[in-house]
């Protein structure tokens, strides 16, 4: 169980990213975070596992804060949770193999690791991985040579190497068309369910949101606006939207879309 | 900003503070004045300096064209009589004098009326009249370059083929002989004996007098011919040139020369020729000319034995060559090696976190832009003020310019990097170490590898200029044959110079090709 409570983040230039946010994401959820572009949605997960500094504020995860771990035990921490990025940040002229395995870091003793020995369980699971993604046959090529898709299927590879407890995703699907955007989350949902993986995850569509999450937290200027269920994004209103995404927020029909979506993925 | 513009557009609309015709009297007096009373500032600055560089650099001009005579009016007229190009320049630069009191007239009469239209043509004028005085300075001379280029064509057609002197063939000389006796003491010596396999001379008559000097009339000297001789020439190399030389009894010996050329004859293809010649004169001690002496004529003849084998001019260049090549290997390899600790200290997305950190980085920047704004000619010639002449002293040279060059690009390439892929691989929990292998260095080593293949390729071309002021190398080799005026040897290391070049010009395009 993740319980943030209280959490602010204030920038050197002053901006206020998080403003006192707190909410609890039990095991096994799909969290999904709402917000416009700038409402400290990037702020709020790289908070969690300390790519960002909070300034203030509690992040216990079984028990431990994370918001005060230093040095050795925050990477122990950090090990166990993974994270996907909007645009991938794959080593571009690293090969793919080599990216997912940069995964296995965290448990590898650094003198190896420099000299790109990684155990032969380490490249077991890494082929494991690859396979599990449909992404095998990429292996050796550069990360760069791959179409979006796939690198955002290496992002996940890389982050399931870490045999991570809690899955970080920050708008996995914003850099993606439709298509793949539910390709990608299709994966993180299988995630959620198979393996019990608690994720959570920044989307701007309302749809995908509607379709893969089981809650839901909305931010605005780094305030939390909305906490809501799987029922209650069922149930949103034109109203609730707009305090989240402004007044010029448009709702995108999710039934056309949706339904379109549907019949190209299931083709 | 906002007043300024304010201005500009106002300007037209006020009256000129002067009547037209004292504006052009002030500017008779000092140009651009007028102008400037009449409300147009700007272009009154921009005559009022223009002029005054012009005349400037003409008195500067006229002063070098005559620089020993005294007082004005000397001075212009010997110049313009030594450089007519004066006389042009002159005239030009009293139709501008004249046109600026006209304009001044003209603006200060429209000043306040309608916008004023650009003086496009004053500045082509102006521009115009820097021209030609630039061209004075720079003693361009075309006509000498068009009348010259012709007697330059040997010694430039040398450089561009030189090949001819790349090989040589191992010379021998071959020599027939024929004893002469003077004076004939009426047993004069048999002719040579017929010789198998090498060359030997028959001379008829096998005794006479030599060519003597004496006083004519008039005082001067004459030379009274000697005895005519035959010469035939047996078994000597077909088709190859033979020169007939003496050895007096005084045992010196010389060219033979028939009234002042020297005597060359070609063989036949049986090695056979033959030949009239006088004998000569020859100023000999007394001693010699009381009794009977010898005298040896010698048909000598070079010829070229066994196979073409390498000249040494062409394996010196290739050594120098190599030499270059390594010095340029190993400046670029120190260059890399001491410009990487530099290039972290100059990229600003690393130091700027706090004000020291960044203060070094400035500093870092500075000495890095000085070094690099100075050409490595000049550090070679500091070099070689500490470590003599020679290789080392262009080594050095080229690993400060290297260094500040590749500190610079390394830096950049540092600076350019993708800070995603570093979070990502820190997510995972990777320490620092790690983050730097996995993150950072795949990153940089592509941009590291082009940059410095890229400096490998300059410093091999630098290192044939530092040779020209003795940093050792191909360069050094070339500024020696150049003095020695050995263009076809020089020519040999042009060539090996521009082809190095070329092939490493196209395989660093190669390889940077695979890493970018």
């Amino acid at each position: 169980m993740l319980e943030v409570r209280n959490l602010t983040k204030i920038y050197e230039d002053g901006t206020l990213a998080v403003d006192n946010v707190s909410f609890t994401v039990p095991d096994g959820e799909f969290l999904v975070v709402i917000g416009l572009s700038g409402s400290g949605k990037s702020t709020l997960l790289r908070c969690i596992n300390r790519l960002i500094d909070p300034t203030e504020g509690e992040i216990i995860w079984n028990g431990v804060d994370l918001a005060k771990l230093e040095g050795d035990e925050l990477r122990m921490a950090r090990r166990k949770i993974g994270m996907v990025f909007q645009h991938f940040n794959l080593v571009d002229r690293s090969t793919v193999l080599v990216n997912i395995l940069t995964g296995r870091l965290g448990y590898t003793k650094t003198w190896p690791s420099l000299l790109h020995r990684f155990s032969k369980a380490d490249r077991d699971k890494a082929w494991g991985t690859l396979k599990r993604l449909g992404i095998e046959d990429q292996a050796h090529k550069l990360a760069r040579e791959l179409s979006g898709g796939q690198q955002q299927r290496v992002g996940i590879a890389r982050a399931l190497m870490q045999d991570p407890e809690l899955m970080l995703a920050d708008e996995p699907v914003a850099s993606l068309d439709p298509v793949l955007a539910h390709s990608i989350l299709q994966h993180l949902e299988d995630l959620n369910q198979e393996d019990e993986l608690t994720i959570i995850c920044s989307l701007h569509y309302l749809d995908l949101v509607q379709r893969y999450s089981t809650s839901v937290i909305g931010l605005k200027d780094g305030k939390l606006v909305y906490q809501g269920s799987k029922e209650d994004i069922r149930n949103m209103t034109d109203e609730e939207f707009k305090t989240i995404y402004g007044e010029e927020a448009v709702r995108i029909s999710d039934t056309s879309l949706e339904g379109s979506l549907g019949e190209v993925v299931e083709a | 900003m906002k007043t300024k513009s304010k201005v500009f557009k106002e300007e037209p609309n006020l009256p000129s503070l002067v009547p037209p015709w004292l504006a052009a009297l002030l500017s008779a007096i000092v140009p651009g004045l007028g102008q400037a009373l009449a409300r147009a500032v700007q272009r009154g600055l921009v005559i009022f300096f223009s002029f005054v560089s012009i005349v400037g650099l003409l008195i500067w001009r006229f002063r070098l064209a005559a620089p020993r005579d005294e007082g004005f009016f000397n001075i212009f007229k010997k110049a313009l009589y030594l450089e007519p190009i004066f006389y042009f320049i002159t005239a030009l630069v009293i139709l501008l004098y004249i046109w600026i009191i006209i304009d001044a007239y003209q603006i200060a009469k429209r000043a306040g009326g309608p916008k004023r239209s650009k003086p496009i043509m004053v500045f082509v004028f102006l521009l115009l009249v820097f021209f030609i005085i630039g061209w004075q300075i720079g003693q361009i001379d075309l006509y000498a370059f068009f009348s010259q280029v012709d007697d330059a064509l040997p010694a430039i057609s040398r450089v561009l083929w030189p090949w001819e002197r790349a090989i040589t063939y191992p010379e021998e000389m071959w020599m027939g002989l024929a004893t002469l006796e003077t004076p004939c003491d009426g047993n004069p010596p048999p002719p040579t004996e017929p010789l198998e396999d090498r060359p030997y001379l028959v001379v008829d008559p096998t005794c006479g007098i030599p060519s003597t000097q004496d006083e004519a009339e008039d005082g001067s000297v004459i030379v009274v011919p000697g005895t005519k001789l035959q010469v035939e020439g047996y078994n000597f190399a077909p088709n190859q040139e033979v020169e007939l030389w003496w050895r007096d009894p005084a045992t010196s010996q010389f060219r033979h020369r028939e009234a002042g050329e020297i005597t060359r004859v070609i063989p036949d293809d049986d090695g056979y020729f033959e030949v009239d010649i006088t004998w000569p004169y020859r100023l000999i001690p007394d001693s010699y000319l009381d009794e009977t002496v010898n005298w040896e004529l010698q048909g000598r003849q070079v010829t070229n034995v066994g196979d073409w084998e390498f000249s040494e001019e062409l394996k010196l260049a290739i050594e120098k060559m190599i030499e270059t090549i390594f010095i340029g290997m190993m400046a670029t390899f120190f260059g890399i090696i001491l410009s990487v600790p530099f290039s972290f200290l100059a990229a600003k997305n690393l130091m700027r976190g706090n004000p020291f950190t960044l203060g070094i980085y400035y500093l870092v920047r500075t000495v890095l832009n000085i070094i690099r704004s100075i050409e490595p000619l000049i550090w070679a010639i500091i070099a070689i003020i500490i470590v003599g002449l020679g290789p080392f002293a262009g080594i050095l040279a080229l690993v400060l310019h290297s260094i500040a060059a590749l500190g610079k690009l390394y830096s950049e390439a540092i600076e350019s990097i993708d800070p995603g892929p570093i979070e990502a691989v820190q997510a995972t929990g990777a320490n620092w170490f790690q983050t730097v292998m996995y993150g950072v260095v795949p990153q940089i080593i592509p941009p590291f590898v082009s940059f410095t293949i890229y400096r490998w390729d300059i410093n091999i071309r630098m290192s044939t200029v530092i040779g020209l002021v003795g940093g050792g190398g191909i360069g050094y080799l070339l500024t020696q044959w150049i003095r020695m005026l050995d263009y076809s040897a020089a020519g040999i290391a042009v060539w090996f110079i521009a082809i190095t070049v070329a092939i490493l010009d196209y395989l660093s395009a190669a390889i940077r090709e695979r890493f970018v």
